[in-house]
C-alpha cells in the first residue's frame, strides 16, 4: 500500500506536466482549429529558456519565471503569425503541416544553438522561500521539493486561467470564439488579439511546465516530441478543446503510466497510454467526458 | 569540413607533386634553387595521413575528444622530425556520424589527398561502411572509436583492413559483467536496458554471464531511448534489494537514472555501460555519479607507464586530462605513422602488411602495462578493460 501511494503520487507529478502542456494544446485548437504539432517545441524552449536563466544568468526563481514567460511569449507570437494569420481561412492541413514544419525549425535552432548534449537546471530549493519549507516525506510518499512544485503550479495556473476564462473580457472573447468565430466577431471580439492571446497563454503553459521539469530531468533538442505526444493523448482522452477534460485526462494518464511501469511492465507504460487513445477514438469520438463540440 | 594541420602548404604544388615528386624536381633542378626556397619546399613537402571523424551532430564531443589525440600524434611525431625525412599532415574529414558521408569522405581522403592510411571513425555504422571502400583501395582503417565487434567481424580473417586497438564491444560488456560478481561481490542484480539493440544486447549478455558466475537476476526493466521519469520503476526495484544495479543505454538516459535512483533512496552498486565513459555522464549525474562503475580503457591513473607518461605530456599541452576518446586517439594514429616508418614507404598494402605482423613490440597507452599493438587475425588488440569508479566527480581505476 505505501508503495502504491508513491506510484500514484509520481503519476501525479508527471500527470501535472501533460496537463500543463495539454490545456494549451486543447486552447489552441478549441479557440482557433489549430492542430499545433510544435506544442512540444513550446516546452522545449521553456526549458532552456529556465536552463539559461538560473544557470547562466544566475537569476532568483521568480525572475527567472519571468523570462520563461517572456521567451513564450515571442515563440507563441512567432507560431501565431506563421501558423495562425496566413492560413486560417485555408484547409486544417496546411496549419497542421506547417506546424510540424515549425518543429522542425525549433528542434534544430536548439541544436544549433545549445547543442545535441542534454541540459539541466540546478533548481536550488533551499533558496526559494516558501518551497524549502515545504516537506520531503508526506506519510510513506517521498517527494523532493522539485517535484512537489509541479503538482502546485499546475493546480495555480490551471486555477488562473479558469478564473481568467470565466470572468475577464478576454476569457468571455476566448469562450465566445470558441464557440462561434463569426458571431464572435459580429459582436465585437478582435479575433486576431485572441489568436495572439491563445497562443501566447498556450507557449506560457508548455513554457513553464518545460522549466520546471529540466529541474527533475533534461531538457534536450528533441524533449518534445515525447511530451508532444502525450498531451495529443490526453488532448483526445479529453475531448478535443475541453479544458477541464484536458485537466483531468492529464492526471489520469499519468497514474495510469505510473501504475503501468510499477505492476505491469515499464516498456509497456508509453503503449498504454496510446491503446486508450485508439479504443476512445473507436468508441467515444468526443473524448471520456464528452460533450462533442459543435463547430460551426 | 577539412582541417589542416599544416598551413605550410601551398595550393599551386599539388598538381605538380602527383606527376613528380618534390625531391626528384629538387634534384632535377640541383643546388641552383637559392637556399630559402629548399627549406621552404622542404617544410610544405608533408606526407599527408587520413582522419575521419564526427566533428557535427549527435556524436561531435566525443569526434573533437579523439580529434585532439589525433592532434597530438602527430605534433610529436613532427617534433621528433617527421618520419621518413618529411613531416606529417593531418587531414581531417567530418563524417558527422552518418555512413553516406562517411563512404565519400574515405573516397576524398584517399583520391584527392592520397593518404597512406586512415584513422576512423567514431560510429561503428560508418566504420563499417567507410572500411569495406577503403579496403578495396587497399588502404588500411585504424578505428577512429568505433568498438562493435561487427566492424573487425566484418575483416577477412587473417587478411584484415579495419584495426581496432582495443578490445571489442562484447569484450568490454562482458568483462563489466563478471566485475559485478567477482570484484563488487555483489550477486543480487537488477538490469535496466533501453529498448534499442544496444541495450537489448548488453542486458543479454549481463544475463548471461551474471547467472554463469553464481550470481543472480532479480528484475529487468526496459525502457525507450530518451524516457526522463524512472522514479516509479526505481521505486519498484528498491523494494525487491538489489545489491547491483546494471544499466545499459546512453549516457544521458543512464545520468538520468542514476540521479532519480539517488531520489528515490535506491541504493546499490551502479554499473553501466561503456556508453556512461563520458565526463557528460559525470556532469549530469551530479554528486549521484559517486561509485558509479564503467568499463574503461584509459584513465589519467593508468597503471600502465606508457600511458601515464602519455596522460602527462597531453596534460601539459592541452591543459586537460586525457581520457579513454584522447587515448584511442593518439593510439591509433601513433600505431599507423610508426608501421609507415617501419615499412619505409607511405604505401598502404606495405603498411596494412607491417600492422599484421610487425608491430608486436610497440607499446600503447590503453589498457594495462605491458599491452602492444599486437592485432590479432581479426584486427584487434584483446586485453582486459579497466573497471573506473568514479570518485569525487572523477573515474578512477586505482580505487
Amino acid at each position: 500500500m505505501d508503495l502504491f501511494l508513491q506510484y500514484f503520487a509520481n503519476g501525479i507529478v508527471t500527470g501535472s506536466t501533460y496537463v500543463l502542456v495539454a490545456v494549451g494544446l486543447t486552447l489552441i485548437f478549441g479557440i482557433l482549429g489549430v492542430v499545433n504539432f510544435a506544442h512540444g517545441e513550446f516546452y522545449m524552449i521553456g526549458g532552456y529558456a529556465g536552463v539559461f536563466s538560473v544557470s547562466v544568468l544566475h537569476l532568483p526563481i521568480l525572475p527567472a519565471i519571468g523570462l520563461v514567460l517572456a521567451a513564450a511569449a515571442v515563440v507563441g507570437l512567432v507560431a501565431e503569425v506563421i501558423l495562425y494569420r496566413p492560413m486560417k481561412n485555408r484547409d486544417a492541413t496546411s496549419s497542421i503541416i506547417s506546424s510540424f514544419g515549425l518543429a522542425v525549425v525549433f528542434q534544430n535552432a536548439a541544436l544549433a544553438v545549445m547543442g545535441s548534449q542534454p541540459q539541466r537546471l540546478d533548481l536550488d530549493v533551499s533558496r526559494i522561500p516558501v518551497l524549502s519549507h515545504l516537506p520531503t516525506e508526506f506519510g510513506p510518499v517521498f517527494l523532493p521539493q522539485q517535484r512537489t512544485l509541479l503538482p502546485v503550479a499546475m493546480v495555480l495556473l490551471i486555477a488562473l486561467l479558469y478564473l481568467v476564462l470565466r470572468y475577464t473580457w478576454t476569457g468571455l472573447s476566448l469562450r465566445a470564439m470558441a464557440q462561434n468565430t463569426t458571431m464572435a466577431r459580429l459582436c465585437g471580439v478582435r479575433v486576431e488579439r485572441v489568436a495572439v492571446v491563445t497562443f501566447m497563454v498556450g507557449a506560457a503553459l508548455a513554457g513553464i511546465a518545460g522549466m520546471l521539469m529540466s529541474s527533475i530531468f533534461f531538457v534536450y533538442p528533441i524533449v518534445g516530441n515525447m511530451i508532444a505526444l502525450k498531451a495529443f493523448t490526453v488532448v483526445i482522452l479529453g475531448g478535443m478543446g475541453n479544458v477541464a477534460g484536458a485537466a483531468v485526462a492529464g492526471l489520469l494518464l499519468g497514474v495510469t503510466e505510473s501504475l503501468t511501469s510499477a505492476y505491469i511492465s515499464n516498456a509497456a507504460r508509453d503503449i498504454v497510454g496510446f491503446v486508450f487513445v485508439i479504443l476512445v477514438l473507436l468508441f467515444r469520438p468526443q473524448g471520456l467526458f464528452g460533450r462533442s463540440v459543435d463547430r460551426s | 569540413m577539412v582541417v589542416s594541420l599544416n598551413d605550410t602548404i601551398l595550393m599551386w604544388e599539388i598538381p605538380i607533386m602527383s606527376q613528380l615528386s618534390r625531391r626528384n624536381l629538387l634534384v632535377i633542378l640541383g643546388g641552383t634553387l637559392a637556399a630559402p626556397a629548399i627549406v621552404r619546399a622542404q617544410s610544405s613537402d608533408a606526407l599527408k595521413i587520413g582522419g575521419m571523424l564526427p566533428l557535427s551532430g549527435a556524436a561531435s564531443i566525443e569526434g573533437r575528444q579523439i580529434l585532439l589525440g589525433l592532434q597530438f600524434a602527430v605534433e610529436e611525431v613532427n617534433a621528433k622530425g617527421g618520419v621518413l625525412g618529411r613531416k606529417i599532415e593531418l587531414v581531417i574529414e567530418d563524417d558527422e556520424g552518418n555512413s553516406t558521408k562517411g563512404v565519400t569522405a574515405v573516397r576524398r581522403l584517399i583520391e584527392r589527398d592520397k593518404v597512406p592510411f586512415i584513422v576512423g571513425t567514431y560510429a561503428s555504422a560508418v566504420a563499417a561502411a567507410a572500411s569495406k571502400i577503403s579496403a578495396e583501395y587497399k588502404i588500411p582503417m585504424l578505428s577512429g572509436g568505433s568498438t562493435a565487434a561487427i566492424v573487425t567481424d566484418g575483416n577477412t580473417l587473417g587478411d584484415p583492413w579495419f584495426f581496432r586497438s582495443w578490445p571489442d564491444s562484447n569484450s568490454q560488456g562482458e568483462d563489466t559483467a563478471k566485475a559485478i560478481v567477482q570484484k563488487f561481490k555483489k550477486t543480487k542484480v537488477a538490469i535496466i536496458h533501453d529498448n534499442t539493440n544496444y541495450g537489448v544486447t548488453l542486458a543479454e549478455q549481463v544475463t548471461r554471464v551474471v547467472s554463469a558466475s553464481g550470481g543472480a537476476i532479480v528484475s529487468r526493466d526496459g525502457y525507450n531511448a530518451g524516457e526522463q521519469d524512472f522514479s516509479t520503476m526505481l521505486t519498484r526495484i528498491r523494494s525487491l534489494h538489489p545489491e547491483a544495479v546494471y544499466i545499459g543505454g546512453w549516457a544521458g538516459d543512464g545520468a538520468n537514472i542514476v540521479r532519480q535512483a539517488a531520489e528515490v533512496g535506491l541504493k546499490a552498486q551502479f554499473v553501466g555501460s561503456g556508453s556512461m565513459i563520458s565526463d557528460d555522464f559525470i556532469r549530469l549525474a551530479g554528486p549521484a555519479s559517486e561509485g558509479f562503475a564503467v568499463a574503461s580503457l584509459y584513465e589519467m591513473s593508468t597503471p600502465n607507464p606508457v600511458g601515464k607518461a602519455f596522460g602527462e605530456r597531453f596534460r601539459s599541452r592541452f591543459n586537460q586530462d586525457a581520457n579513454t576518446f584522447s587515448s584511442l586517439g593518439f593510439d591509433s594514429t601513433s600505431i599507423g605513422i610508426e608501421a609507415m616508418r617501419r615499412a619505409g614507404k607511405a604505401d598502404g598494402q606495405d603498411i596494412q602488411k607491417m600492422l599484421k605482423s610487425g608491430m608486436k613490440d610497440f607499446p600503447i597507452v590503453q589498457g594495462p602495462p605491458g599491452i602492444t599493438a599486437a592485432f590479432n587475425d581479426k584486427g584487434s588488440v584483446d586485453f582486459p578493460n579497466f573497471i573506473a569508479i568514479i570518485k569525487d566527480g572523477k573515474r578512477r581505476i586505482d580505487v
